[in-house]
């Protein structure tokens, strides 16, 4: 077990994290807004804490303090929720492709000045950030309840007024509109909820890294949470867990496999150096044969069916005596 | 700005914005029939790039398994044979549109056939760029590539034209041949939408693709073209850079490809005048970037993707969209 832990410690924590991204980008997608913008705000939520614990805090030997970590946790929120509303606002005018164009111009922009701003580091980026923790499995201490404090909340939102005024948009803007829900205040702050859990993520994941830079927050990080949440599952908070957790563990999976004895050589050598054209296929594939996503709420329903059966209110009395 | 600095920052603008135009148009063939922005388009370009490399007979570095294949099968790191440059650029192209017909069948018509939302459309075909650069990178290995030196045979490599006290303005050959190949293009492509019975139908098929269908339009056939076009244009750009630059490596589509939307977005999606214009403005805009701000270079053409969504979502070309209910 120990050494499993050892082994895999790095991946189980990038698995939570990734789970959580997913979850960023799910965010919006409840409200219908394909927004591709997370990598940003996880970029400078990470930036936040590098150059806070490098720079504002400079290291005392020995481990880095948790409650720092959690102030720059709460930074790089408000950073990310205030940046989510200046962007947010103008940009929630446009709609699918037109949106999700206009935020990878937005990740694109913040790249490129994260690459020319002194205090960033340039393309080499901030290194040396300092540890809380002894070992990489440990920042589970913190992934773990950020996940499910966030699962727990998007679970909650699916129930109450404003979760059902996103659904409601996903499904048709003008006829939300019409019945009373207010489409751009629900949007924008779907988008802002979604770039504050980006923007925390990138704060632990800075930590975690131990080292920042530009590549963090490219239009290739877009197009993995994008594919966590699709290939997962987009109409359920399970499905971007699930697929941000699968596709984070697919390509360590495939060099394992490239590992396993008796392979050909050929095969082996394909697995472990072509590993990254299978993940592509397999995304494309898995597109093509689960248009729903692995988790669809008809496959919860089934699974959990009793539980959500009772959840559901029963028919009134009155309709069924007043025949 | 004295005048000769202008007119070589106009030559550069006008050479790359051309490229930028070409590959733009291969995004705006495949919108204006499917509604679906092709994101291995970038990919697409990459391969255009290598595969005239490969035509022109120069050697794969041995870090890529395509040098042991080849060794194994001809002796030598390479293709046996050197191709013109010309005819090795349109020999790749065509082989980058067989691979857009590849990519069609492939991540696009089991989507359509199975009435999927469109935005798993844009998933499906990055994962196909995402496996088609790590082929690369597999078969050729991450090395950078330069085209054979002097492609051209007796041409100068550049005319300098003396300016008045000035720099002088130095036309490189490669930037007459990329402007004269892509404007060729342009013009070949429009006669072919305008004026040719195949190219109706594809008017018709973006106009209204249910109706036209009914009419006894080959809707299929037409989309298997116009992925065959948009691709042979994207190989074809790829190409024009990689001898212009280089080929840095498998990734070097990607950028390209993300400068590729800002361009389509710019001139309005799914129009073809646009798209060159497009092209040609932000080829420009970027030439005019000062020396000093040269890193930001790169932003220029997100901030107008940027501003123009915002203020101008139909782009500089065209029509408002009418949200119907």
């Amino acid at each position: 077990m120990a050494a499993f832990i050892n082994t895999y410690g790095f991946l189980i924590t990038s698995m939570v994290l990734a789970a959580a991204l997913g979850l960023s980008l799910y965010l919006p997608l409840m409200a219908g807004q394909l927004s591709l913008a997370s990598p940003g705000f996880y970029a400078l939520g990470g930036y936040i804490a590098a150059v806070m614990s490098t720079r504002l805090f400079p290291s005392t030997d020995g481990t880095y303090p948790l409650p720092l970590v959690l102030l720059e946790m709460l930074v790089a929120a408000v950073a990310s929720g205030v940046l989510a509303l200046i962007v947010g606002l103008p940009a929630l005018r446009l709609r699918g492709i037109y949106l999700a164009l206009a935020t990878i111009a937005f990740v694109e922009i913040l790249r490129v000045l994260s690459l020319n701003l002194p205090i960033l580091g340039g393309a080499v980026g901030i290194f040396g950030i300092p540890q809380p923790f002894k070992s990489q499995v440990e920042y589970l201490w913190i992934a773990l309840p950020l996940l499910l404090l966030a699962m727990f909340f998007v679970y909650r939102l699916e129930n109450i007024r404003m979760g059902r005024a996103f659904v409601a948009i996903r499904e048709d803007e003008l006829a939300a509109d019409a019945v009373g829900i207010n489409p751009t205040y629900a949007k924008v702050l779907a988008f802002t909820l979604g770039a504050i859990l980006a923007g925390v993520v990138g704060a632990v994941s800075a930590h975690f890294l131990n080292t920042w830079n530009a590549r963090q927050g490219t239009f290739d990080a877009s197009v993995n949470y994008l594919a966590f949440v699709l290939i997962g599952g987009s109409r359920t908070f399970v499905g971007p867990v699930v697929g941000g957790m699968a596709l984070t563990a697919l390509p360590e999976l495939l060099r394992a496999a490239a590992g396993i004895d008796g392979l050909p050589s050929w095969l082996a050598l394909f697995l472990r150096e072509g590993r990254l054209i299978l993940f592509g296929l397999l995304i494309a594939i898995g597109t093509v044969f689960f248009p729903q996503g692995l988790i669809t709420p008809n496959l919860l329903r089934r699974w959990f069916g009793r539980r959500r059966a009772t959840k559901s209110p029963p028919l009134p009395d009155k309709h069924v005596t007043q025949e | 700005m004295n005048p000769t600095l202008l007119a070589q920052q106009i030559l550069n603008g006008l050479a790359i914005g051309s490229v930028y135009a070409i590959f733009a148009l291969g995004y705006t063939l495949v919108f204006s029939i499917l509604r679906i922005i092709n994101f291995s388009h970038g990919a697409v370009f990459t391969l255009g790039a290598y595969f005239t490399y490969l035509l022109t007979g120069s050697a794969i570095n041995p870090n890529g398994q395509l040098a042991r294949l080849f060794g194994g099968l001809f002796g030598q790191p390479a293709l046996p044979l050197k191709l013109p440059f010309i005819l090795a650029l349109l020999g790749g192209a065509a082989l980058a549109g067989l691979m857009g017909i590849v990519i069609e069948r492939l991540a696009f018509r089991p989507l359509r056939e199975r009435g999927a939302d469109p935005l798993l459309a844009l998933v499906s075909s990055l994962g196909v760029a995402v496996a088609l650069v790590n082929l690369i990178q597999y078969f050729f290995g991450a090395e950078l590539y330069s085209y054979p030196a002097n492609p051209f045979g007796a041409l100068p490599a550049a005319i300098n034209f003396s300016g008045e006290g000035g720099p002088p303005i130095i036309v490189r050959t490669i930037q007459v041949i990329i402007f004269g190949v892509s404007m060729v293009l342009v013009v070949l492509l429009t006669l072919f939408i305008n004026r040719t019975k195949t190219g109706k139908a594809l008017r018709a098929v973006s106009e209204d693709p249910i109706t036209s269908s009914l009419l006894g339009i080959d809707t299929d056939r037409l989309i298997l073209v116009t992925f065959f076009l948009s691709s042979f244009l994207g190989g074809i750009a790829g190409a024009l850079i990689g001898l212009s630059v280089s080929i840095a490596g498998p990734y070097f589509g990607i950028a390209f490809g993300l400068k590729g939307l800002a361009v389509i977005i710019l001139g309005g999606l799914g129009d073809i005048p646009g798209a060159v214009l497009g092209g040609l403005v932000i080829g420009l805009g970027e030439a005019f970037v000062p020396a000093q701000y040269v890193a930001y270079k790169d932003a220029v053409a997100f901030a107008l993707l940027f501003i123009v969504l915002l203020a101008r979502p139909q782009g500089l070309l065209g029509r408002a969209l009418v949200q119907k209910v």
